[in-house]
């Protein structure tokens, strides 16, 4: 050790990196041969960290989880689900065809997956933020071409075609769903959403409070969106609706786009 | 009967996801996601940026959940460590303070476990008294050191971005330090 112990206050600055210069030059010196002060610095560091609950909490727009769950499962990558699972219901049939509409969004994926990757090999990516960006797309992408795969396998996959409402502004969209899974995706293009504003997509089932489906964007026409929600929810329909910017745990705004699931 | 319910333990859910339960991250997100978001938000002031960084820290949880001894650190606490810094580097354009808890490594594990805010109501709680304690700062003190917290500066920054005596600023600084440690001892 050397010298006396550090003050707690220098301490508390310093855990809250406010200390620079001597003062800073000062204490790391002493902490590198005073495990008593280095303890006290974790306190410190604890204490100071906890500073920002006095931050009222803020609750982050659900496709920020959506999206973290997303990448997260595909870095997991599980395997595809298995044929003639005890679990599984009784496989329905097929509402409609959804062959060449999603087969085309596929291929729109696929081919977005290859300029995506061409556009990391070509541009200078040494700015961090533009990487992250072009990471997160990559991951979505990805995604997208997973649950692609398990719901267009599936028999009792339905895909549901939404509608523009009287009054709304224009737009369609298409879910392919497999309640079964709880798996589906939303591909679509609606008018531009008035600022502040967001569409979400809900899930209605036959009984109960609408489920949320998570953000979309207005233009999903070229990278579709993966939507996972709790297996065996029987939708009796989707719907897209405008909500204030971020979304709302229930719908508060007008209906957009709306169909039917059968 | 009644029973109450207690929250599940930050250090079951590492635990949890150490073996690949989803569930377990998305409990913890939802546990401290908000706390997080806002401190995120009042020192980015972008909400996409502080997206960003909310959803890198929580990828990194799960990446790294096996190095993180819940029994010897305070989860919330090094999310908040974590999460601060990021922002502030993210802020201003800085990358020193994420290579800093990099290089540190075993961080999480140094952090005290004083205090079980992985329950709602006794982080409610902690949350009031931390800003009460603010609230009974004089307002030049409480400046400085919001300047230090949300914008990450340190004491020589605050000096010229104020044009306060360096000398002052740290005797304010100091004393709201104390102030603080009193008010929330």
């Amino acid at each position: 050790m050397t010298g006396p112990h550090a003050n707690p206050e220098d301490l508390d600055l310093y855990a809250l990196g406010a200390l620079d210069g001597d003062d800073k030059q000062t204490l790391e010196a002493h902490l590198r041969d005073c495990p008593p002060c280095q303890q006290q610095l974790a306190a410190a560091r604890q204490s100071t960290a906890l500073m920002g609950l006095a931050a009222p909490p803020v609750a982050p727009p659900p496709q920020v989880k959506s999206a973290l769950m997303d990448k997260v499962r595909v870095e997991q990558r599980p395997p595809v689900a298995q044929s003639g699972s005890s679990q599984a219901a009784p496989p329905k049939t097929r509402k409609k065809r959804w062959g060449l509409r999603f087969a085309f969004g596929f291929g729109l994926a696929t081919a977005l997956l290859a300029f995506t990757t061409y556009e990391l090999a070509k541009q200078d990516l040494d700015r961090g933020k533009q990487l992250q960006r072009l990471q997160a797309q990559l991951s979505q992408d990805v995604a997208a071409l997973q649950a692609m795969g398990q719901v267009t396998g599936a028999p009792d996959s339905a895909q549901i075609t939404l509608l523009q409402q009287p009054g709304g502004p224009p737009g369609q969209a298409h879910v392919l769903y497999n309640a079964r899974m709880g798996l589906g995706v939303y591909s679509g293009q609606i008018a531009p959403a008035p600022s502040g504003k967001s569409y979400q997509l809900w899930l209605v089932p036959s009984s109960g409070a609408p489920v949320s489906a998570g953000l979309v964007d207005a233009n999903q026409q070229n990278g579709a969106v993966v939507v996972r929600l709790a297996p065996g929810l029987e939708p009796k329909a989707f719907a897209v609706t405008l909500e204030p910017y971020g979304g709302r745990p229930q719908p508060t705004g007008p209906m957009v786009l709306v169909g039917a699931a059968s | 009967m009644t029973a109450t319910m207690q929250p599940v333990p930050d250090s079951a859910l590492m635990d949890r996801m150490r073996t690949g339960d989803e569930a377990a991250l998305s409990t913890l997100y939802d546990r401290y996601s908000a706390m997080l978001f806002a401190v995120m938000m009042r020192i980015l002031r972008d909400q996409q940026a502080a997206e960003e960084v909310l959803q890198d820290l929580f990828l990194q949880l799960w990446r790294n959940a096996g190095q993180f001894d819940a029994g010897r650190g305070s989860l919330p606490a090094w999310l908040m460590v974590i999460g601060r810094n990021r922002a502030i580097s993210r802020l201003r354009g800085m990358r020193d303070r994420e290579v800093l808890e990099e290089e540190e490594g075993d961080y999480a594990n140094i952090l005290a476990s004083d205090q079980n805010i992985e329950d709602e109501t006794v982080r409610a709680e902690l949350a009031r008294n931390v800003s009460a304690a603010l609230e009974q700062l004089p307002v030049e003190q409480r400046q400085a050191v919001e300047l230090a917290y949300f914008e990450g500066m340190t004491q020589s920054e605050i000096a010229n971005r104020t044009g306060i005596p360096l000398g002052t600023v740290k005797t304010r600084m100091r004393t709201a330090m104390q102030t603080l440690r009193q008010i929330l001892a």
